[in-house]
């Protein structure tokens, strides 16, 4: 029989709640995004945030679904890592909503979470190119974990991006607005950092911000920030894919919604003929769907809940998940 | 025999008669073009300087044939025998774990950092040779060191889990005056994160 597990997503930006059938059908992907008035993320305000538009988004998610709280026999939400009063918002909510109605409770990892979402999309075995505001990695499935063959060695990319674009005066989210200036041909020389799978981008986005500053035009700075950061992060995902001898790559994270990006990482996937899967982008961003498609993965597997599973934990690494699934 | 690496094809040919190895830098269309010349460049002038540097200096890596940036070729001296990885499956386990560390010791000495020292970048003949600078580059800064250690022990974890080489590699490495420093380091690199499931 079909079973329902819901998602509760809470990490950073985006509150959502998601419910999907064992058999991968989606029935409904709720998300409500904070947006700072000024400034960058703040912790609380996003938190308060999420707590004001979860009950909402529980209850648009179950009326689209045209379920009642019973016919839920999974209740799956996101452990970490990431932002401390977000994650226990989102906690909170989903215990909240667990013991409420006698359902069990399931935290798991946002990151392989992302990762997942491409098995939906019809993925084996795949290379994840994770790219968002606060996190960016190659990750893939490894001798019994999900392991980061590469990430970045200082700032995450999205963050990079928000950071320069709040510099040159545009709003969050920064990578969007980035995406419709950005215009070529001409490319200006910014640092490419890469260092073996690993990545650095601050130099970089310091260095599009004195050529801001030096009178190039914010069109050929954005085309420029896109092609070289776009680059490294292809480029560190053809090293994986080459270490690995894995022959599909799916693009995860905020960022994966880039129309440039997605644009080289088919270019690069078709010159090592391997599949590249682009989840639609309401499934690249932080999502509730992707949470309970891989909590209901955990548990049919039998996995076995232990306390541990329901404490929100900041830096849940991709590489702490103990993989019974596969 | 032909190798498609993420960054080159890298395939055995013949050159004036004798074997060689043959590596080209194919273009990544996903790049611009102006960005992809430029790193071409970079990167090829850097691993010719630095293999250059390393046999002036008497160190045992492949001799370069001819070098043509504009086709993004290298062509290299074709060195006989097997991997490091298929050598320590079958004899001399410990000569040839003391002698890659020596190897690494004096490549680190001479102010270069190998970058991907796996058990697949050496070649065992009558002694070790060193292959692939392809990611090197040049520091004696002790982080960048420690990396390269932590490099060759996880790619001794991942193949040969059934005998510790460890401790006769790093014991090998303490041998170069300058070591202690490096050691030091990759203690604090392995407690990061990622490296180490420990977390303070």
């Amino acid at each position: 029989m079909s079973q329902v597990v819901i998602g509760i997503e809470s990490t950073a930006h985006t509150a959502g709640v998601g419910i999907i059938t064992s058999e991968g059908e989606i029935l409904s992907n709720q998300q409500a995004v904070y947006i700072p008035e000024e400034g960058g993320i703040h912790p609380r305000e996003a938190a308060n945030h999420h707590t004001e538009s979860l009950p909402e988004l529980f209850r648009k998610a179950l009326k689209e679904a045209k379920l009642e709280p019973n016919d839920i026999s999974l209740v799956s939400y996101a452990r970490g890592p990431g932002l401390g009063p977000c994650l226990r918002t989102g906690a909170t909510a989903a215990r909240a909503f667990a013991y409420s109605h006698d359902i069990p409770l399931l935290g798991v990892n946002h990151c392989v979470a992302h990762l997942e979402i491409g098995i939906l999309e019809g993925a084996t075995d795949p290379v994840l190119l994770y790219l968002s505001g606060g996190n960016t990695q190659v990750i893939a499935y490894a001798a019994g974990r999900f392991r980061v063959f590469g990430e970045t060695l200082d700032i995450g990319i999205g963050n990079g991006l928000d950071k320069f674009a709040r510099e040159a005066g545009m709003g969050f989210p920064g990578g969007p607005k980035l995406e419709k200036v950005a215009k070529g041909p001409e490319l200006l020389d910014l640092p490419y950092s890469v260092k073996g799978m690993d990545m650095a981008f601050s130099g970089l986005m310091t260095a599009a911000k004195s050529k801001l500053d030096a009178g190039h035009s914010l069109e050929s700075v954005a085309f420029s920030i896109q092609e070289t950061a776009f680059a490294m992060s292809c480029e560190v995902s053809e090293r994986a894919l080459a270490h690995t001898g894995k022959k599909e790559l799916v693009l995860g994270g905020g960022v994966a919604c880039n129309s440039r990006l997605r644009e080289m990482a088919m270019t690069m996937a078709e010159e090592r003929g391997i599949r590249c899967f682009v989840p639609e982008r309401a499934l690249c961003v932080d999502n509730g769907v992707m949470i309970a498609w891989l909590g209901h993965q955990m548990m049919g597997a039998d996995y076995s809940i232990s306390e541990e599973d329901n404490v929100v934990d900041q830096k849940y690494r991709t590489d702490m998940v103990e993989v019974t699934w596969r | 025999m032909m190798f498609r690496g993420a960054e080159a094809i890298v395939e055995s040919v013949k050159w004036n008669g004798q074997d060689a190895i043959s590596k080209i830098r194919n273009p990544r269309s996903y790049r611009h073009p102006t960005l992809e010349k430029r790193l071409v460049r970079e990167r090829m002038r850097s691993e010719v300087r630095i293999i250059e540097k390393l046999i002036s200096n008497g160190l045992a890596v492949p001799s370069l044939y001819s070098v043509d940036i504009d086709n993004s070729q290298i062509i290299m001296e074709f060195l006989e025998g097997m991997t490091l990885e298929q050598a320590l499956r079958n004899k001399d386990f410990e000569k040839n774990l003391v002698d890659t560390a020596e190897l690494l010791a004096s490549i680190h000495s001479q102010g270069v950092i190998h970058g991907d020292p796996t058990t697949s970048n050496f070649i065992v003949n009558e002694k070790i040779h060193a292959i692939d600078f392809g990611l090197a580059g040049i520091s004696e800064d002790d982080e960048a060191r420690a990396s390269d250690l932590r490099v060759l022990l996880e790619s001794l974890d991942s193949h040969h889990s059934e005998i510790s080489g460890r401790d006769i590699f790093l014991k090998a490495y303490s041998n170069w005056t300058n070591s202690s420093s490096v050691l030091e380091a990759l203690k604090v690199l392995e407690l990061r994160g990622r490296y180490n499931l420990m977390r303070g």
